[in-house]
């Protein structure tokens, strides 16, 4: 094991929820109502549903072997090189998402708050500081993220709060008439792609304190994760229109800019910056270690801190290479994402390892 | 089996390799740094022995402690006849004189004729017969080693040698002139005791044992310093106190090899967890209470001769915000204060930062009508705001270091034109606009709501976060803070993460963090402690009155 | 090499400092826009017209009513933006939006269709979706040049009116929300500048009569062109139908003698409808419920605490709310083809499979819906007195 730290349980529910609930909270509503239109809240809970089973999946496969990471077992089920080929892979799947939510991050912040600024510039700071999170190691951002994630929640609750006199849930009527079931499974993708990157619990096993509670853990994290974005996408449609909601880039961001208290706490779209840019510093340092400490158990080393530097100026550059604008990117997301992430990494890869391993007989149940 | 403290391999911690790469061994110390003034070295000094005869003991104690005017010798013979047989060594101003004439020079010269053991006075005999009979006198001990000798001498004790006999008599007649226990000045409270340690480590250590009269309160001493030969004293409450920790700790000071110790910051420094970091994860306290409080809560604590101030490790985040005071007064109101205090301490580090960068980036935060206003103040300001905070901020923090260190009378009249001249007039002279100097002082006067080693580094830390919000906003803000958070979440004290117990988040300890509970509800001490001894107060003491009826009539029927 | 490291992270960081702070604006540096208007111009072209605040001398208290707190201008070009930026080539500031509170369309622009405006102030990170929208007959240009006596700008003055209540009320999120739902067709209230009242002067001079903008009515709309206006009767109507008016008045004729009037304050309403279709006619049941309390009676014969006179009272208010309701209504119906009542989206939720068939042409079917108005209004509180005492008997 390279890195020394153990988390406890409560902490591993709040890194968990940190991981899909910043970004997931600023597109949801616009990504999944393109496709399901107002019905997109169903879309929401089938894909819960999805990530449960891929967090039963994940927890299942990583039990059968105690001790050992995402990038450790698939050697010790398909044999030294080919193992190797799927943890380069699941390497690979990190670098590359990490890079999309630093573009998504700079992105942001660039077309809503601060124009003139060049995107590497917010790009460079938040990878400085996610590497010295990731040097720490996984104890020191879970810690940090223990502090950070009951503000993000607070926040979250005060804004729904707040804009609650404005929104009208009859605009979620009619139910289920103007899409399909088509077109609400089509909503579902790329929720189910966010809320399935649980799948990291995979690699997040043996550094939990208490690893028989992995699942519980998994399920609680994604049960939170998913209420917050039902609540987010509810109140947003109820707020706009279905047709409003597809407009928009952010629509939690224009959520934020009609909260008017008193005629005096108005314009706090302030608020939505911290949010992302706290809980994306979470999200971009837990999967730059999960990325880090891949490559290091691959290429077999002792301390993966060599490492992050080189990382880092990857996770950079990959960031401003991958994207030529915002369009691009957004469709990119849209499109190829859902499919990409969800059945290839979170379902396909796991699934095929669990029949492997349990074809072969190997690895036996963890006992208490 | 403590699962919290995460295991330290003893010697590893604080240890690093030096910059050079090479790392030193601890005799290279001893062997750089040699008193070429001295005829004998150091070690040395330890080995020899004394002699048999007299005079030749009072040469070789004269020789290593020539020019030294205080050293007195008086010799004495009590048996008469022109044999000086017995001689005593001490320093003047160290010791009692009352002391040393009454007990133990009235002794031996009035009282010893009187005792004549027989025809052999000098030699081993007298010394037996003076040891056990002659002085009165209540710590003793005897030794053969010059260099204790020499270290009795000056440590206040005085030295009684026998001709004839290779060893000494040491008498503890320490009394020198200190200053009497008077009102902590720096850790002021309303209510609660108001002693605060003084310089002389007996003085407090006895302070210490007035509140824990228990034999499990273990003081173990030591000394440091080649030169000053500081003493020191290691308290804990053997049971309470976590073994490895107090194992640590001794292990951490005994790889001291240093010249002097004359502060407990010297120890501080050389035994913390992170050095370079400026927040610190060591305390020190001036209050016996406090420190007695600590030592019950599985702390440790650091006793230095010569300062008032105690050290206790391990020491942690919330402890900034901990005062003394919290635990005497009403809990509802304690609660209420210390969150004040917590939201004050964000405040002093932020606030500047924050309003640089509304005022700079994001107009949008303010109400109209107050955008109007501060925009019709800063018409008149030819600068940036960055620069003008910084300015503002940098002439405070001279207006504070100058108002520690002046002289008391001089210091009435600089707080005073500090204020006028900085408020007034530069508002008026449209250097500054008012807005700005509202922010500085409410800052200024926010930090003073925490512990003082703690508000050091958060004044020093104000300016890159004001540099960051200048130049980049409330992102620039952001990210200062988070990689703050970072920071501390990084650190540890002695094996305890110094966030705790807000991160990692146990819900028992949150009942001392931002607020306090009643103490019939404190059932468990925190958990640095170990799980050896957790509970400190039995359940279901919450005070009510009796029920009615039960004392006698209790309605207003008279 | 710890060192070396953070050396480099020093040098990075003052060079990227030094490169200047891109996003860097000092507060007295910006053009604060209070208010926006937008106007057709002859040649295709966009006016858009600023009201800028003057910091100093905004604020009365500063100024002492002396110096006017505000600027207007103006430019022309052939989108907004491009109009933005030339107004930027004589403004020595930067145009700064984020405390706009008010955008004005004229008349011709919005006869053009407002959709063509519109994306600039959705896409814009400085503007606001709570901005009051509203439609000038004219030009919007006048209303902005206007000043206000008790606020600080004729911009804030607008803002507060529309905020009030009394008209209704239109942020630019609503506008987009009814502009984007086929069932639906927005509507703006309407401001003109009228005189509004006198400062007197000492020394006896002639005292001044000012004027400002005020809202007079509602412009409706098909789709994003302005069709017509409504008055203040038939603005009431639609707020009765649209369930959104907040407080008003409504003048009861007495029982006894419909010369004599009571007037009572509205309290609170709400409005339900529940359409029915039965494949060729469309019918609405309209039902509204609304409170209110006494506030003034005319008439001197009439105990308003006897409970008849006080159920007859209601059932008069019922009356003439109703009426006002028709009035809207029928406007709407016949004279316009609009349904700006939001009917087609209530429509849409309770038949989503008809609605598909009709969405395309709801104006026409709107046009034939039958709508039956109940309304049912609770006198609920009558002041501080009964019956009327001064009354000698």
């Amino acid at each position: 094991m390279l890195d020394k730290g153990k988390i406890g349980s409560l902490q591993a529910v709040f890194l968990l929820v940190s991981m899909v609930l910043p970004t997931a909270l600023l597109y949801i509503s616009a990504h999944t109502s393109r496709h399901a239109g107002q019905d997109g809240w169903i879309s929401l809970m089938l894909a819960v549903f999805a990530a449960l089973a891929i967090a039963r999946l994940a927890v299942s496969l990583a039990r059968r072997f105690p001790g050992q990471t995402l990038f450790q077992f698939p050697e010790h089920i398909l044999g030294r090189w080919p193992g190797k080929a799927v943890a380069v892979l699941y390497v690979w799947w990190f670098f590359h998402m990490n890079a999309e939510i630093i573009r998504q991050f700079g992105n942001f912040l660039v077309a809503a708050f601060m124009t003139h600024t060049p995107l590497i510039v917010f790009e460079l700071l938040i990878v400085l500081i996610a590497a010295y999170a990731v040097r720490g190691g996984l104890e020191v951002f879970t810690r940090a993220n223990q502090i950070i994630l009951p503000f993000i929640l607070g926040l979250i609750i005060i804004t729904n709060i707040l804009i609650a006199p404005e929104i009208d849930l009859k605009k979620l009527l009619p139910v289920f008439s103007d899409s399909g079931a088509v077109p609400v499974l089509k909503g579902a993708v790329m929720p189910a792609s966010w809320l399935g990157e649980i799948v990291i619990v995979a690699v997040l096993l043996p550094y939990l304190d208490r690893g028989q509670k992995a699942f519980k853990i998994a399920v609680t994290a994604t049960l939170i994760t998913g209420l917050i974005l039902l609540i987010t996408f509810v109140t947003d449609i109820a707020l706009f229109s279905p047709q409003l909601t597809v407009a928009a880039l952010f629509p939690e961001l224009s959520k934020v800019r009609i909260i008017s208290l008193g005629n005096f706490l108005e314009r706090l779209e302030a608020i939505t910056m911290g949010i992302w840019i706290a809980g994306g510093l979470i999200k971009i340092s837990l999967f730059y270690w999960a990325a880090v400490l891949g490559s290091a158990q691959c290429l077999e080393l002792k301390d993966y801190r060599p490492l992050v530097l080189p990382a880092g100026v990857i996770l950079l550059a990959l960031s401003v290479m991958l994207h030529e604008n915002i369009i691009e990117q957004v469709n990119f997301l849209g499109a190829f994402w859902g499919p990409y992430a969800l059945f290839l990494f979170q379902t396909g890869i796991p699934l095929f390892l669990l029949a492997a391993a349990a074809a072969r007989g190997l690895g036996g149940q963890e006992r208490q | 089996m403590v699962k919290y403290i995460k295991p330290i391999k003893i010697g590893q911690g604080g240890r690093r390799k030096s910059r050079s790469g090479r790392s030193r061994t601890p005799g290279e110390y001893a062997q750089e740094n040699t008193f070429p003034s001295m005829e004998l070295h150091d070690m040395e000094l330890h080995d020899r022995q004394l002699d048999s005869d007299l005079q030749s003991n009072l040469q070789q104690l004269m020789r290593i402690l020539d020019d030294c005017s205080d050293v007195v010798y008086r010799e004495f013979a009590p048996a008469g006849d022109g044999h000086p047989g017995l001689a005593l060594v001490f320093v003047d101003g160290l010791v009692d004189k009352t002391l040393v004439s009454d007990q133990i020079m009235h002794s031996l010269m009035l009282d010893a004729p009187l005792v004549r053991p027989g025809d052999q006075f000098t030699g081993d005999g007298a010394f037996k017969m003076i040891r056990e009979r002659l002085l009165p006198y209540q710590q003793m001990m005897e030794t053969g080693n010059l260099g204790r000798v020499i270290d009795a001498v000056l440590a206040g004790e005085t030295v009684l040698l026998v001709d004839g006999c290779a060893r000494a008599l040491i008498n503890d007649v320490k009394g020198w002139e200190m200053r009497s226990i008077t009102e902590s000045q720096t850790e002021i409270v309303i209510r609660g005791p108001r002693e605060a340690f003084v310089e002389s480590i007996r003085v407090n250590t006895s302070l210490l044992r007035r509140k824990i009269k228990n034999p499990n309160l273990k003081i173990e001493a030591l000394k440091l310093g080649r030169v000053t030969k500081t003493d020191l004293a290691v308290a804990y409450i053997k049971g309470i106190a976590n073994e490895k920790l107090v194992a640590e700790i001794k292990e951490r000071l005994s790889r001291i090899e240093i010249d002097a110790i004359l502060e407990t910051g010297y120890i501080e420094e050389l035994i913390e967890d992170s050095p370079r970091s400026p927040f610190p994860t060591v305390g020190h306290t001036e209050r016996p209470d406090k420190a007695a409080a600590q030592l019950l809560e599985g702390r440790a604590a650091v006793l230095v001769d010569g300062t008032p101030h105690v050290l206790t490790v391990p020491f942690l985040f919330i402890e900034s915000l901990q005062f003394p005071e919290d635990y005497y007064e009403r809990w509802v109101v304690s609660s209420a204060v210390r969150l004040l205090r917590l939201v004050f301490l964000m405040v002093s580090l932020v606030l500047p930062s924050f309003y640089v960068a509304v005022v700079t980036f994001h107009h949008e935060l303010l109400p109209t009508p107050l955008l109007l206003s501060l925009a019709a103040q800063r018409e008149a300001i030819p600068y940036p705001a960055v620069f003008e905070v910084l300015i503002m901020e940098l002439s405070f923090e001279v207006l504070r270091e100058a108002g520690v260190r002046l002289p008391r009378q001089v210091g009435q009249a600089v707080s005073i034109v500090g204020a006028l001249v900085v408020g007034l007039a530069a508002v008026q002279a449209g250097l500054v606009a008012a807005a700005t100097v509202i922010i500085v002082a409410l800052t200024g006067i926010a930090s003073f709501t925490t512990y003082y080693s703690t508000g050091f580094a958060i004044r020093f830390l104000r300016f890159p976060l004001l540099v960051l919000a200048g130049s980049l906003g409330l992102y620039g803000l952001l990210c200062g803070l988070l990689a703050l958070l970072i920071h501390l979440a990084s650190l540890r004290s002695f094996g305890v993460p110094y966030l705790s117990p807000a991160a990692p988040f146990h819900p028992g300890e949150q009942k001392d963090m931002a607020i306090r509970v009643p103490w019939w509800a404190m059932l468990y001490r925190p958990r640095l402690a170990g799980t050896a001894n957790p509970r400190r107060e039995t359940a279901g003491l919450e005070p009510a009155p009796p029920p009615p009826g039960q004392n006698g009539p209790t309605g207003d029927e008279q | 090499m710890k060192i070396r490291f953070i050396c480099l992270l020093l040098l990075a960081f003052t060079a990227a400092l030094l490169s200047g702070c891109w996003d860097r604006k000092e507060m007295n540096t910006l053009a604060i826009v209070l208010g926006a208007g937008i106007d057709h111009t002859p040649g295709n072209q966009v006016m858009l017209t600023l009201q800028l605040a003057r910091p100093g001398y905004t604020l009365g208290a500063a100024n002492g009513g002396e110096e006017p707190g505000i600027w207007v201008v103006s430019e022309t070009g052939r989108t907004v933006y491009e109009a933005q930026g030339k107004l930027a080539n004589r403004l020595s500031r930067r145009i700064y939006w984020s405390h706009n509170v008010i955008l004005v369309f004229g008349e011709d622009a919005a006869r053009q269709g407002i959709r063509r405006y519109t994306s600039f102030f959705s896409r814009s990170m400085q503007d606001r979706e709570t901005t009051w929208v509203m439609v000038a007959p004219g030009q919007a240009r006048d209303i902005l040049e206007t000043s206000s006596v008790l606020e600080d700008s004729s911009a804030q003055a607008a803002a507060y009116l529309e905020r009030a209540g009394t008209c209704y009320g239109i942020r630019f999120l609503d506008l987009k929300v009814m502009l984007a739902a086929k069932g639906d067709n927005p509507v703006a209230p309407r401001v003109e500048v009228v005189a509004s009242g006198v400062t007197p002067v000492l020394d006896e001079e002639e005292p001044v009569r000012t004027k400002s903008a005020a809202l007079t009515g509602t412009a409706v709309f098909r789709d994003d062109k302005l069709v017509g206006w409504l008055d203040e009767t038939e603005t009431r109507g639609l707020l009765w139908l649209r369930g959104e008016l907040e407080q008003g008045v409504v003048v009861v004729p007495s029982p006894d003698n419909p010369g004599k009037y009571s007037s009572v304050e509205i309290i609170g309403m709400h409005m339900k409808v529940k359409p029915q279709y039965d494949g060729n006619t469309v019918r609405c049941n309209v039902k509204i419920v609304t409170e209110g309390e006494l506030r003034e009676q005319q008439s001197t014969e009439v105990d308003i605490t006897q409970p008849e006179i006080h159920a007859e009272l209601e059932n008069k208010m019922a009356g003439v709310i109703a009426n006002e309701a028709r009035l809207a209504l029928n406007k709407a119906q016949e004279e316009y083809g609009v349904d700006i009542f939001n009917f087609g989206t209530a429509f849409h939720r309770k038949y989503p499979r008809e609605w598909a068939e009709l969405q395309d042409r709801w104006n026409e079917v709107f046009t034939g819906v039958q709508v039956d108005l109940t309304v049912e209004a609770n006198l609920k509180f009558t002041g501080l007195t009964g019956r009327r005492g001064s009354i000698k008997e």
